[in-house]
């Protein structure tokens, strides 16, 4: 087989850049399930609903897609918040298969609602600052990708940030490492949850507002997201910012790849492949803590 | 009376594991709970805590009920729990641990000056300041279980066997440091296998068995009691 190598570079370019965005959407699901251990299936569809309500958003006000977040951004908060309170809460010290069960079904829940309420068609947000194009040699880079990345990078460092350098990091690390240790220390746990599942949902809408700038959605778009958030927790969720940063560029990678040496419509096989492997080889993830 | 427990029952799902319990401690007191194995000594400690919830009795903080209060709230009356197996936070550095113990929002005000504090009543802590704490050797991550506790200035400070584990040499430093935070006023609960010495810095101690109280007194005078000679003492 002959594969140009302009092409190969304009994939593995991609690749790197949707890594990023990819590393994004999993930190929400890996501070959720390293601070609180649990199982949320339904996190691609969050990824979802918020990338809906920057289309809906988008399209009510009549402002560019990225703007949105300003508003999505307190939206998904209190989103979390409620969700912990409402659902988590309630299956936290349950065990895992409980924690399935009850997150597969807000997963349906928010598939049909979505469904229902935007039908199956897919929408895409009409206007967005992140227009043009840049060509690095033969490389051609879409500015709306390419922003989408370095937000993503400046967020997930700033996270980090937060969590090693400020009080409430300390606090989160600490519930993290022993709740009922932090409990006697005078740490109200289950707030401290939601927080933290808030928190989790707010960097979805940091995302979602950016991908839907170079990125249609449909109801069924959760999918593809829960499958890579799960995989990028399990390679490198544990090892903190650096590891899901790492795990999420090797993703979109292998995907650039894939895309060059084989069929499009496999990309997310590869995803659900690297899963296999990682399990395989190595259980405990690649930047492995714990 | 700084903390009154009066008559509490305990269960363990369907198994009864304390039997009216009642004790107290006064402002400034250093009282001993001794007893043996499984005596009931920890679920004593995580009752008041707010860990465990009684099936029926009182126990009363600083003139106010703290029965039913969340673990959280209990801290925030001012009781410091040292718990069984220190639970540090292992992947937390020493002065993260510290500063997390002066999470209540009355310790948080004076956190720098508590901190400089422990660190003169512990000054290897503050060698290893930036130490992760699983890293620690056991002696450390006592004395590091011990002033986390006291990061909070608690008005209580309960420790759960803080000689659990350590060697000879190190227990004597353990005991040695408990003396000197009584010294400067601390009130301390402190609960021990070790007899011999729960007893000895003690003003006052129960003896607990099978969960009852069975004996109690000051600690010389159970130091020297017929029963606690043969029972614990081996003598
Ligand atoms: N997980 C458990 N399941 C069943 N019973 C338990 C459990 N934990 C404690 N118990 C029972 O509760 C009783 C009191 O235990 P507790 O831990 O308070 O004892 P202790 O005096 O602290 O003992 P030790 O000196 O060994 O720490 C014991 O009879 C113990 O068997
Ligand atoms: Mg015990």
């Amino acid at each position: 087989m002959f594969v140009s190598l302009n092409l190969l570079l304009q994939n593995i370019a991609n690749g790197l850049l949707i890594g990023c965005v990819y590393a994004l959407v999993a930190m929400g699901l890996a501070l959720q399930f390293g601070v609180m251990n649990v199982i949320n299936f339904a996190h691609g569809e969050f990824v979802m609903l918020a990338m809906y309500i920057t289309f809906f958003l988008s399209f009510s006000l009549g402002i560019p897609g990225e703007l949105t977040l300003l508003f999505t951004f307190p939206i998904y908060f209190v989103f979390g918040y409620v969700v912990y309170k409402l659902v988590i809460d309630k299956v936290i010290d349950a065990p895992a298969v409980s924690q399935i069960g009850i997150t597969i079904g807000l997963l349906i829940l928010l598939q049909n609602l979505a469904l229902a309420a935007w039908k199956a068609e897919p929408k895409a947000v009409q206007s967005t600052f992140l227009t043009g194009k840049i060509n690095l040699g033969s490389v051609v880079v879409p500015v709306s990708r390419l922003v989408t990345a370095v937000v993503s990078v400046v967020v997930l460092f700033l996270l980090n940030w937060v969590l090693n350098k400020t009080y409430f990091g300390v606090s989160v690390r600490a519930t993290s490492d022993d709740m009922r240790a932090a409990a006697l220390m005078g740490v109200n746990v289950r707030r401290m949850y939601a927080v933290v599942f808030g928190l989790g949902c707010s960097i979805i809408a940091i995302a979602a507002a950016f991908i839907m700038t170079f990125q249609q959605v449909n109801p069924l778009a959760g999918l593809t997201w829960g499958l890579l958030s799960w995989v990028i927790v399990a390679m490198g969720g544990l090892g903190g910012v650096t590891g899901v940063l790492a795990s999420g560029l090797i993703l979109g990678v292998a995907e650039g790849l894939e895309i060059t040496f084989w069929d499009p419509r496999a990309s997310t096989a590869i995803i659900y492949l690297i899963f296999i492997l990682v399990l395989w080889f190595k259980p405990k993830g690649l930047f492995g803590r714990r | 009376m700084l903390l009154e427990v009066k008559n509490i029952d305990v269960y363990y799902g369907m198994v009864q594991v304390l039997w009216g319990i009642s004790f107290n401690v006064e402002k400034g007191e250093l009282v001993t709970i001794v007893g043996s194995n499984g005596a009931g000594k920890t679920r004593t400690l995580l009752t008041i805590a707010g860990m465990k919830k009684p099936r029926s009795g009182r126990i009363i903080f600083n003139g106010k009920e703290i029965n039913g209060l969340q673990p959280h709230q209990v801290a925030k009356k001012g009781i410091s729990l040292v718990p069984e197996g220190r639970r540090l936070f292992p992947n937390l550095t020493v002065k993260e641990n510290l500063l997390m113990g002066a999470y209540i929002k009355k310790a948080r005000e004076k956190r720098d000056e508590t901190l400089k504090e422990v660190f003169e009543l512990f000054p290897r802590l503050e060698e290893r300041k930036n130490q992760v704490a699983r890293t620690l050797s056991g002696g450390e991550a006592q004395m590091l279980a011990i002033a986390r506790g006291l990061m909070s200035r608690p008005l209580l400070l309960m420790l759960d066997e803080p000689s659990l584990g350590l060697a000879p040499k190190l227990v004597s430093e353990v005991f040695r440091s408990i003396e000197k935070l009584k010294k400067v006023g601390t009130t301390i609960l402190l609960v021990e296998q070790n007899v011999a010495k729960g007893l000895e810095i003690a003003d006052r101690g129960y003896v607990l068995e099978n969960g009852r109280i069975v004996l109690q007194g000051e600690g010389k005078e159970l130091l020297v009691n017929e029963k606690v000679r043969k029972a614990y003492l081996a003598i």
